[in-house]
């Protein structure tokens, strides 16, 4: 038992934070606690994916093998703490500008962030659930933070239901599952099919979870609310939806599909391919019309995901790594990317049309060479990181035998480039009578962006050995 | 010196302009040269390995795992291109020092174009693809930047954005390719590559990597249909201008085609593709640059044209062809960028680049006349000059070559190319220098000192040498020849000559060059019937196709993604059908393990009434009231059901939770609109109901399927039904499950119970202090109120059988563990009791007469419960582990003690809190809005009259 809970001891020490927290700010004025708790809580979040990340590199199970702390697990929750720490450090500033900053924000953050620890570390189908509803719960709430915007709660709502509905489509898979397998253990349910083929219950669980994960992890045709919750949601929200829930979505994807289905690749390896084809020509496709920046940005992690899916879709240890360097990857552009659309601003109000971008260049050099790295990073243009990723789960998808999957995806970068360009275009060729925007002095802002853009140019030297780590984590998972 | 020197000393060095910036303009341009300066030299100490035949090699491992590696090599081709770009690269550094104004931020510029540099010798250095692609995309994005340079310039805009989106999408198509051509081979390294010619041709994927890597070369090198974008690009300073878009950049496509020849070329597909397209746009090329007006418009198409010529001829296949292309590719790099710069001195000293507005510069500016002059003739193939000779080779490689089955296609339009060519360089020298001097130019042109009229001299100096003296560049270009090759052909033997007899190749040179002067002579005719002509505009057609793309995405994702939720709902539906369509279809069917039972009629009438309501809700669902009443007929079969599945227990829970459910829907609706309101289309109704019974025969299909068989692994009950009594001392194997097997998850459960009915009533809190309060109390009921407030029969029977609830309720509770029951059916059961009070009596009434805090209930229920738990502690076992044991105490039977029945008392508790917490919130909505509870429960109220007159007054405001 005090195993067991040694085993949980971060996820243990952020709930009980949250709870403290919870407690503290409601004896306090309203709000007052909040700017503190938001830095406290990123400083937490620190501390624990260092913590997590500097464990030793072994594997163990507790709770009767329904958690399980192993190489992908860990990577995955330093990836996602790190992301949710970068991202509340951002949030502070804005939110509380524009007072959108609660208490609860912090706090529900932490929570999902458990969530997501739990969701990634999860070893049964139970241990699955109560994360991903844990995770889900507490962003429903913060999806609608902003409850006097009607957007920002319809957003929200859509997100409720269509989660809600995702959610029983997968308990519906997990129940056929448990009847077929006759156990929620990962590593019994793939015992059972290690027989070869799986039996047709199974296969119909299996294909109802992956419709419950695609919708986590925003894939097509599940991907509906992504940019309503995007464009309704304050940007610091938005960011965050962009960074942490994906690499935990993911990870739990991958988890479920190699230490519970490793045995019958080919069963789902189909129905992930199609779906990460999808992904990626809805995202680029659909992002080209596009004017608002956070609409774009929801598209555009659309077809991120779709790439991402990729590496998990060959099926392959190599896929897993390639995923999991990929999604690193992605997570770095993107808060490097909200930093700046935080920064978008006018006379003090938010801006998200792309054309108030026009001529950026000429009034701040520097954040425009920043924004400029960081598009042609997202586009997967090298020498940027981006490249490296798509290399990564583009050699992962033709090793696994997906050679049309690969062909696609290269096509479907070279359509998705177009609207990243585009951006950079307006911020050097644009018009220059268009309304420009403002300065926007952060430098806590200022500096994600530059860290991240930098990192995207200077990580091409070793990915500052996130490479290895992912080999290390992809072999934990997959043997 | 090592090559990973050569390729790092520009990209060490564009740090250096940056900071010396501020000493000086010459100092910056000066460290830019020496570092430069610098490179070339240690190429040209790889020159005697080079001459020898060798491939000198330098390899660092990068990222292995990707086979990313930083190898390098450089071989004949590889140094002849890195030649041309540093040896340019020096001239254009000197030229550009002084053709900049002072107005220019020079440390700028030269950093943007050492990176550049750098890119460049790094692509044409590059052993391994991968590195290649890295390079080839950094030259894009230092070009962006150097094109971007002079922004203030509008006409520039549009042509950064075309170069930046076709090179750059290019570049992500070459990136496919390449990944299909390592996958292939196994390897990333073009020494091992370039050895696989068989391998990779006899390979499916060839034809998709070929398409892929000529994306990526064709919009490089501005082959048709991407030659659009060079022109526009040319807003660029001329420096840039001359080194990018001539000399350098855009050969990048065609060093890629000459890279990849030996394992790319010599299959019918290659020929069609490359050769095609190189014959299309050098024609094309050469037409539409007789007719700029624009000097750098005209040696932008006039590049354009050259560049097909060349991707024509490496098109062809043979070994000849490739040998002429090397040439040319030398020739043209000299006149090319030797005109550039001319163009640059004679705008940079007239201020203007328009051919109309020039003429008679002869005797102005004679320097700048005989450079211009010299290299133009060049271009145009005249003898004793260098572009002569490889216009000749290309011309005779024309002549044998047979496309689309006509022999005659390929020289023809050679030579209509030459001709155009001709024209457009005669032209260039005629309408510019010779005429009479005007006297309104922009400026008052003259030479412009040594600085700018030396660089282009120097070349010219080459084209001459080259076009007298063949036989001094032959080894060379043959060497570079031999390492395009590769082992796949043999070097041809053929002399690099001026005369070469009365071959055809010299009846089609004459062909040209008379052709040109006479086309000259026609100019004007000619200009006029090209600008009467309709022509497609690439400009144009650029823009369209882009808004065209950008209006269909719109469409798309309107017609998908349009922000209704229904449609979202729906889409995710026909999905998931369509999912486990797929699943069926290619999954094992077994066969059946049950066989259908028979169905009693009683069963088919149940169920008949179960699809009738459930039928009737969705098609009376507008009408509020009815659809609630639905729901309980739903929910009633529902628990029928539950007792035929000999689940009393299950069924007693779902008839209390029904009736307590529909009880504060009812009272929640009170305060709602009655009716929804219409808000679909009948073709959206009927797209629904289409995608509903999709869905419900989907999952009839799916439920009948497993109803008949059985599942693989026994179900847990077994465990459960052997556990039941023996560990948990009951035989109601549900109430055991519930406060003992699974007591913890109980335990759970109730507390969420408990903390949603304190939301709800937080919430009812909230909502009576913000502005929905003076909404309620100035709220007029929407229907006539019955006066009769408590019906006298109502109150008296609920009060008669307020006890034998209780009783029935406590009863409940203690039969729970061994007979269907509970502590959670007691409560719900109680809280009807009470529920049934304050309808019939009012709830002032009711309150008055209930001494216990709703809050307090439900705490103590969870306390209870959670000591329960806890008291096993002190026993030494985990929380909540029961016990039980029988008693007799005379005069009763013997009878049994569990801890559990102290659980399910918590339960109980907490359960009966949190439903009447909840009705409690509700009806304080309702005591606000004037329903007035009078204490007196079954008098008649005396308002009576007056309501049902609000009443009426009301419907008929609304009626109007």
């Amino acid at each position: 038992m005090s195993a067991d809970l040694t085993l949980i001891l971060p996820e243990i020490v952020l709930a009980v934070f949250a709870m403290l927290g919870l407690l503290g700010a409601v004896y306090t004025g309203k709000d007052a606690l909040a700017p503190a708790l938001v830095w406290a809580t990123s400083a937490l979040l620190v501390l624990v994916a260092l913590w997590v990340g500097l464990a030793a590199p072994e594997t163990h199970t507790g709770f009767g093998g329904m958690f399980i702390d192993d190489g992908f697990s860990r990577f995955a929750k330093v990836t996602l703490l790190l992301s949710a720490a970068a991202v509340l450090a951002m949030s502070e500033g804005y939110m509380s500008a524009r007072g959108l900053l609660r208490f609860e924000y912090p706090i529900l953050i932490t929570l999902a962030v458990v969530g997501m620890m739990v969701m990634v570390s999860a070893g049964d189908l139970m241990s699955l659930y109560m994360g991903l509803e844990l995770q889900s719960l507490a962003l429903y709430v913060v999806a609608s933070l902003r409850r006097d915007s009607i957007k920002s709660t319809e957003a929200g709502l859509k997100y409720f239901v269509l989660g809600a509905l995702s959610s029983g489509l997968l308990l519906y898979g997990a129940s056929l599952i448990y009847g077929y397998a006759g156990t929620t253990l990962f590593s019994g349910i793939i015992q059972t099919a290690q027989t070869g083929d799986v039996s047709l219950g199974m296969l119909f669980g299996l294909i109802f979870v992956i419709s419950g994960l695609a919708f986590k992890v925003s894939a097509v045709p599940f991907h509906m609310w992504t940019p309503d919750v995007y464009e309704g949601a304050p940007t610091p929200i938005t960011a965050f939806f962009a960074t942490a829930p994906k690499v935990a979505a993911m990870g739990l994807f991958a988890r479920v599909m190699h230490d519970a289905f490793g045995n019958a690749v080919g069963d789902w390896q189909q129905v992930v391919a199609l779906i990460s084809l999808l992904s990626m020509f809805l995202g680029a496709i659909a992002a080209i019309g596009q004017t608002n920046i956070k609409r774009l940005m929801a598209y555009s992690s659309i077809a991120h995901m779709g790439y991402a899916l990729m590496g998990l879709a060959s099926g392959t240890v190599f896929g897993v790594q390639a995923m999991l360097v990929y999604l690193a990857i992605y997570v770095t552009m993107n808060v490097g990317t909200f930093a700046f659309i935080l920064m978008m601003e006018r006379d003090g109000q938010p801006v998200v049309d792309v054309a108030s971008l026009n001529m950026y260049s000429k009034r701040e050099p520097g954040k425009a060479l920043a924004m400029l790295v960081l598009l042609f990073s997202l586009a997967g243009v090298p020498p940027m990181l981006g490249f490296f990723g798509k290399l990564y789960v583009l050699r992962a998808a033709y090793e696994g035998g997906l050679a049309w999957l690969a062909i696609a995806g290269v096509v479907a970068s070279v359509i998705g480039a177009f609207y990243y360009l585009r951006i950079v275009f307006y911020m050097y060729f644009g018009d220059e009578n268009a309304e420009g925007l403002d300065g926007g002095k952060s430098p806590v802002l200022w500096g994600f962006l530059m860290a991240s853009a930098v990192v995207m140019v200077l990580g091409i030297i070793n990915m500052f050995g996130v490479e290895g780590a992912a080999a290390a984590a992809a072999a934990s998972l997959v043997n | 010196m090592s090559l990973f020197f050569i390729v790092a000393l520009p990209f060490l060095g564009a740090l250096l302009p940056g900071l010396m910036n501020s000493a000086g303009r010459s100092a910056t341009a000066g460290v830019t040269f020496t570092v430069t300066l610098a490179a070339f030299v240690g190429l040209l100490t790889n020159l005697p390995a080079v001459l020898a035949g060798n491939v000198v090699m330098a390899r660092v491992d990068w990222m292995p795992l990707l086979g990313l590696n930083f190898s390098l090599m450089l071989d004949g081709l590889g140094f002849f291109f890195a030649l041309l770009i540093l040896g340019i690269g020096l001239l254009i550094i000197a030229y550009a020092r002084h053709y900049l104004s002072r107005d220019d931020n020079m440390g700028q510029f030269f950093t943007y174009l050492l990176l550049f540099q750098g890119a460049m010798v790094g692509i044409v250095m590059s052993d391994n693809i991968l590195l290649l692609l890295v390079f080839w995309e950094l030259t894009s994005l230092s070009s962006f930047l150097l094109i971007g340079y002079w922004k203030h310039l509008p006409e520039g805009r549009q042509g950064a954005r075309m170069a930046l989106t076709v090179t750059g999408m290019g570049g992500l198509a070459m990136i496919g390719g390449m990944l299909m051509l390592g996958q292939i081979v196994g390897s990333y390294d073009l020494s091992v590559i370039l050895q696989n010619r068989e391998l990779i041709q006899a390979d499916p994927l060839y034809v998709p990597a070929l398409v892929l890597i000529l994306l990526g070369a064709f919009t490089k090198s501005a082959q048709f249909p991407f030659h659009f974008w060079l022109p526009h690009a040319m807003a660029a300073p001329t420096p840039v201008s001359a080194y990018l878009h001539s000399a350098t950049m855009v050969k990048a496509g065609i060093f890629l085609m000459a890279r990849m020849w030996p394992v790319l070329s010599g299959t019918p597909e290659w020929f069609m593709i490359v050769t095609t397209a190189g014959l299309i746009t050098m024609v094309l090329g050469a037409v539409i640059a007789l007719f700029k007006h624009d000097l750098k418009a005209l040696l932008a198409f006039s590049t354009v044209s050259h560049l097909g010529l060349i991707t024509m001829l490496l098109g062809t296949g043979t070994a000849f062809g490739a040998m002429a292309a090397v040439f040319h590719i030398l020739n043209h790099a000299t006149f090319k960028a030797a005109l550039f710069m001319s163009a640059g001195i004679i705008d940079h000293e007239a201020h203007t680049r328009d051919i109309r507005r020039l003429g008679g510069l002869r005797r102005l500016m004679p320097i700048t006349f005989v450079i211009a002059s010299l290299a133009a003739l060049s271009m145009a193939g005249i003898p004793l000059l260098n572009g002569f000779l490889s216009k000749e080779m290309m011309l005779e490689e024309a002549y044998h070559t047979v496309l689309f089955g006509s022999p005659l296609l390929v020289p023809v339009l050679a030579t209509v190319g030459s001709l155009f060519s001709a024209a457009y360089c005669f032209r260039l020298i005629g309408h510019v220098f010779f005429g009479p001097v005007r006297d309104d130019y922009p400026a008052k042109p003259h030479d412009p000192n040594t600085g700018l009229w030396l660089p282009p001299a120097l070349l010219v100096v080459l084209v001459v040498a080259i076009g007298v003296a063949p036989f001094l560049a032959e080894p060379f270009v043959k060497l570079v020849t031999a390492s395009v090759l590769g082992d796949a052909a043999a070097v041809p033997t053929a002399y690099f000559k001026i005369w070469h007899g009365l071959v055809p190749a010299l009846y089609m040179s004459l062909i040209a060059i008379a052709g040109g002067l006479l086309m000259l002579a026609l100019f004007k005719p000619a200009l006029f019937v090209w600008d009467k002509a309709p022509r497609p505009e690439a400009k144009v057609i650029f823009e369209a196709i882009v808004e065209a793309v950008a209006k269909l995405a719109r469409a798309v994702i309107h017609a998908t993604h349009n922000g209704a939720f229904s449609r979202y709902a729906a889409i995710a539906l026909v999905v998931m059908v369509a999912v486990g369509y797929h699943a069926w279809s290619t999954g094992t069917v077994g066969p059946d393990t049950r066989t259908v039972q028979y169905a009693p009629p009683v069963f088919i009438a149940a169920w008949l009434m179960l699809a009738t309501a459930t039928a009737g809700l969705v098609i009376l669902h507008r009408n509020r009231l009815l659809s609630l009443i639905l729901i309980g007929i739903v929910g009633l079969m529902v628990s029928i059901g539950f007792v035929f599945f000999s689940a009393p227990d299950l069924a007693m829970t779902q008839f209390t939770v029904e009736v307590v459910t529909i009880i504060l829907l009812l009272l929640a609706l009170n305060f709602l609109p009655k009716t929804t309101p219409v808000e679909s289309t009948v073709l959206r109704r009927v797209r629904d109901t289409g995608v509903a019974v999709l869905g419900g025969l989907a999952t009839f299909a799916l439920s009948f399927h497993y109803l008949l068989r059985d599942a693989v692994s026994t179900p847990i009950s077994e465990f459960h039904l052997a556990n039941s009594y023996k560990g948990g001392g009951g035989t109601n194997v549900v109430n055991v499950i519930l406060v003992d097997f699974r007591g913890f998850d109980t335990y759970g459960e109730i507390i969420v119970l408990g903390i949603a009915a304190l939301l709800i009533y937080a919430m009812t809190e909230t909502l009576l202090d913000g502005p929905v309060r003076a909404r309620l109390l100035n709220r007029k009921p929407d229907q006539a109120r019955s006066g009769n407030k408590h019906p006298m029969m109502m109150v008296v029977l609920t009060r008669v059988i307020m006890p034998v609830v209780l009783m029935v309720g406590f009863y409940i509770f203690l039969r729970g563990h061994n007979e269907p029951g509970g502590g959670f059916i007691a409560g719900l059961i109680v809280s009807i009791g009470v529920v049934m009070q304050y309808m019939a009596s009012g709830f002032g009434w009711a309150s008055a007469r209930l001494r216990y805090p709703y809050h307090g209930v439900i705490g103590a229920g969870v306390l209870i419960a959670g000591l329960t738990g806890i008291g096993s502690w002190f026993f030494g076992k985990p929380f909540l582990t029961s016990d039980f044991t029988y008693v007799r105490i005379p005069p009763f039977e013997k009878f049994e003690l569990a801890t559990a029945a102290l659980f399910d008392l918590g339960v109980f508790l907490a359960v009966v809190g949190a439903v009447m917490l909840s009705l409690e919130s509700f009806s304080r909505l309702a005591r606000l809005a004037g329903y007035h509870d009078s204490d007196e429960p079954m008098d008649i109220d005396p308002l009576r009259d007056d309501t049902i007159a609000a009443g009426h007054a009301a419907a008929e405001k609304k009626g109007v």
